[in-house]
């Protein structure tokens, strides 16, 4: 199949949506680039959202040199026209980085703002909120940072505890009523806090710091090139590893006159559906052991590892699949195989119908989840939910309709459909993940279907990218929308001179503050987890011996024999 | 004479063997537990090349856990009330230890025969569970506050229900004394009593012994440790001792008050140990197929469950108080 895109929609943007840009640049796959004075974004921003409800997908900034920052509003068109995503640029100047914010229009770019001007220093003025994101609040000082509240007298003798004041409350409200839940926590497996102010058990503020685990991969991908990036993406997130891999293989084939053989595109399908199958079974597991179900716990991760057992027999890895390559796949699917994953995989969806509807039926389970972290539609389009938490407050969004990535999605081949679900609160959530594992057992069952009656190509050898070409790739990650841009070097064709990515807890997570308010603090880990946070891992390890002071690293050969060793009974 | 020297020996003798049977009671729950969740847990029967490195069996595991506990640092916080802090999982295990000597055991009356010793026991039971409030309230960390506000709210209605169900026996069968409530002869009525009470008593276990769905006090998802945050080392492996001892002397008591004759001779040992798998294997069920309840619905739920059945027993116990 060959991934073009056409030129007339540049002239349809112009036309239609915004006639006054400087540039109209039309990119792949009914992408186009708008530039724009920096004067105009808030003005641009202003009309896209209210008039054409556009959805702002992501906001960043590139760093051109002695050029100055681009700035880069991506916009989501889906709804006006087929596939459409429009690229807001503006070219700011490296002395006076600034621009108006958008945060005011569409509250989206609030994370994304904050991320903008501590990464590069640019300066979106009129930010709504202007502490930091990644950094420590009280970093470079806590007057600066803007997380004292004005007037607060600072004598420079505060503690290092005093200097950081969550929801701006004072020091001694602070002792009394705050509860931190994180970055260690039994509740929250990933590295964050969440402040929660508590009255009784009773939620009445909250706020989430983020920026405790930056591991720089976007800026490792910039020096190593298109096809190790590929790798790299995977790393990004252990349990969406599949997804990441698709969004980052469909940007970096938008790059070029991509064209990708029907069979690699069944078997990216495959391994996507079958990392989204994983993907809800750890959740379903996880916030039963939130609520504490240990049992339901088990028999989810058990279920769980038998799609792990199918995704090792086809890929030969269970976690980091590394089978994406520009133009294809690197490894094929034998077609006994595919049979015998095919009976696997019927089986297994049986089982998960009884099972999961056991688990949502549990009454015990019902009582702690609904009306657990409500959230309506109108709040999660504002707050720019994603995935299923959107879905699940009857949102019709999925990107694998609206902008599908470069895998059969297409309705006329493959017979599926959107979950969506009105109760708008945790057992929604818990409902729509439940459903939409069962429609992932059917893709995944029609897609082994193909792969067991026919045989072709899998690669179809990648073009070499032109210099300084841009693309967008989106994909639906089991936690939702997930957003890759590429910029191509202007002077290497091998190397990526900037790539962004955006993940789908990255909005998920800006909105667990509104859900928490009013809950109940028994409920606090339940909500937070109801949007299933992606947990960032890494994997290597390093052994250090105290007696004799040596230091030592396995190599994979070592490991794989020492986990051997150790599973011989 | 000879009934005196017997008495103490048998006091002497029941704290070791209430530990023995406490852990082993401990290991069922989570070697049941284990398998109802497809897990393992702890090996009863060792595999053959670990055996010279983890022993034949792990019988004693959870003994074992404890005895780690003592041997680790104890940390004791700064904004701690120190004294309260401290002493309050010594007098939590003294408590609990001093109620064992009133429930008897086949063959063993130890104390459960002077005058009161329902009420004593039951006293020393409630004793015993508020040092585990009060240590952590001490301990001055907001999870052990919260902890301890849970664990507060759910003694209240789990101890009413305790109480309704001892004294629902105790007017029935018109006695205050452990040892004649565990002795009595059994009628059509009083068996009836027997099944409405022990259902009544067997829900105030659970939030006692903090089975889920009533876990609350230290659920870890959500308030780390709850009320044992702060406690480490030796002070915590005290407060599990105190656990394990409350489940021996829970487990012994229903078998005394719901269950007679069987905790009075020797020779009822066999049905004794039978009786006490039933109960560990029940409550094992009710903490493998619920989640934790929230606070607010646990007391709901035990408000839904208490007053009737409270209410139902009472009406029971006056009826074969006045007719029978």
């Amino acid at each position: 199949m060959k991934f073009e895109g056409s030129l007339d929609v540049a002239e349809y943007v112009r036309k239609e949506i915004y006639p006054d840009g400087l540039e109209y640049v039309p990119l792949r796959e009914n992408r186009v680039i708008v530039k724009v004075p920096p004067g105009d974004l808030a003005k641009v921003a202003e009309l896209f959202v209210k008039k054409f409800e556009a959805r702002l997908i992501h906001a960043t900034a590139v760093d051109l040199e002695l050029r100055g920052f681009e700035v880069l509003h991506i916009y989501d068109f889906s709804k006006v026209k087929n596939r459409l995503v429009v690229v807001v640029k503006a070219l700011v100047d490296k002395d006076n980085p600034e621009f108006p914010s958008i945060a005011n229009i569409t509250w989206q770019a609030t994370w994304a703002e904050r991320e903008m001007k501590e990464l590069l220093g640019v300066n979106p003025s009129g930010m709504p909120d202007p502490r930091h994101q990644f950094l420590p609040h009280e970093w470079p000082n806590p007057v600066e940072s803007g997380s004292i509240p004005e007037g607060y007298k600072f004598d420079g003798s505060a503690t290092t505890k005093e200097m950081y004041l969550p929801l701006r409350m004072p020091i001694e409200e602070a002792y009394q009523t705050l509860i931190p839940i994180g970055p260690y926590h039994p509740g929250v497996i990933e590295g964050q806090i969440v402040y929660v102010k508590v009255e009784g058990e009773q939620v009445v503020a909250a706020d989430i710091k983020t920026g405790f685990h930056h591991r720089g991969i976007m800026k490792l991908i910039e020096r190593r090139g298109y096809n190790k990036g590929a790798f790299l993406a995977e790393r990004v997130c252990g349990i969406c590893s599949a997804a990441h891999g698709l969004a980052y293989i469909t940007c970096a084939e938008n790059l070029y006159d991509a064209e990708v053989p029907d069979r690699a595109l069944y078997i990216r399908t495959l391994l996507a559906e079958l990392n989204r199958m994983h993907s809800h079974l750890l959740w379903v597991g996880v916030v039963a052991d939130v609520i504490g179900w240990k049992t339901g716990f088990m028999l989810m991760w058990g279920l769980r590892e038998r799609v792990m057992d199918i995704i090792e027999a086809i890929t030969g890895n269970r976690v980091n699949y590394g089978i994406w390559r520009m133009g294809g796949v690197s490894r094929d699917v034998p077609q006994e195989l595919a049979a015998k994953a095919k009976r696997t995989v019927d089986e297994l969806r049986e089982e998960c119908a009884k099972l999961l509807m056991l688990v949502a039926d549990h009454p015990v389970v019902k009582s702690r989840l609904i009306g657990v972290g409500p959230l309506t539609k109108a709040q999660a389009y504002d707050g720019g939910a994603v995935g299923p938490v959107a879905r699940a407050s009857d949102w019709k969004i999925d990107v694998r309709t609206d902008n599908p990535p470069h895998a059969i999605y297409d309705p006329k081949v493959i017979s599926w459909e959107v979950i969506t679900d009105d109760h708008c609160d945790t057992f929604g959530r818990t409902l729509v993940r439940v459903k939409e594992l069962l429609v992932s057992c059917g893709i995944v069952s029609q897609c082994l279907e193909y792969l067991t009656k026919t045989t072709g190509e899998i690669r179809i050898k990648p073009k070499t990218v032109p210099l300084g070409a841009e693309a967008v790739g989106l994909n639906e990650a089991p936690r939702g929308e997930l957003a890759y841009y590429i910029r191509a070097s202007d002077k290497d064709s091998s190397l990526p001179h900037s790539i962004r990515i955006r993940t789908p807890s990255y909005r998920n997570n800006a909105i667990i503050p509104l859900m928490l308010v009013g809950s109940n603090l028994a409920d606090v880990p339940v909500v937070m987890g109801s949007t299933d946070q992606c947990l960032a891992c890494t994997d290597r390890f390093e052994i250090i011996d105290e007696r004799r002071g040596s230091r030592k690293s396995l190599t994979w050969d070592q490991l794989v024999n020492l986990s051997r060793r150790a599973s011989r009974w | 004479m000879v009934d005196l020297i017997y008495t103490a020996v048998s006091l002497v003798v029941i704290v070791p063997l209430a530990l023995f049977l406490g852990v082993i009671y401990s290991y069922l729950l989570r070697k049941l537990s284990a398998r109802f969740q497809w897990r393992v847990g702890p090996m009863l029967r060792m595999y053959g090349d670990l055996k010279p490195l983890l022993g034949t069996t792990r019988l004693l595991q959870p003994l074992y856990d404890i005895l780690k506990l003592y041997g680790k640092e104890t940390i004791v916080p700064d904004v701690s009330r120190r004294r309260l802090f401290v002493y309050s999982p010594y007098l939590s295990l003294i408590f609990a230890v001093a109620a064992i000597l009133f429930i008897p055991f086949p063959g063993m009356p130890l104390l459960s025969w002077v005058p009161y010793s329902l009420i004593i026991a039951s006293y020393l039971l409630i004793g015993s569970i508020l040092f585990t409030i009060l240590g952590p309230i001490a301990s001055g960390s907001p999870w052990a506050a919260i902890g301890a506000r849970r664990e507060v709210e759910l003694f209240l209605v789990s101890e009413l229900g305790f109480v309704l169900s001892i004294f629902a026996i105790a007017i029935a069968r018109q006695s205050l004394v452990v040892w004649e409530l565990s002795r009595g002869a059994q009628s059509v009525y009083l068996a009836f009593l027997t099944i409405v009470a022990g259902a009544l008593m067997f829900a105030a276990v659970l939030g006692k012994l903090h089975i889920k769905p009533f876990d609350m006090p230290e659920a870890e998802a959500e308030i780390v440790a709850g009320s044992y945050t702060e406690y480490s080392g030796k002070l915590l492996g005290t407060y599990y001792l105190t656990k394990v001892f409350l489940l021996y002397g829970l487990v012994g008591l229903f078998i005394s008050l719901f269950l007679p004759p069987i905790a009075t001779d020797v020779l009822w040992l066999p049905l004794y140990v039978v009786a006490a798998v039933v109960f560990v294997f029940l409550l094992t069920a009710v903490q493998v197929l619920n989640p934790r309840y929230r606070i607010r619905n646990a007391i709901n739920w035990y408000l839904k469950v208490v007053i009737p059945l409270g209410a139902l027993s009472f009406i029971i116990a006056l009826a074969i108080w006045l007719v029978v």
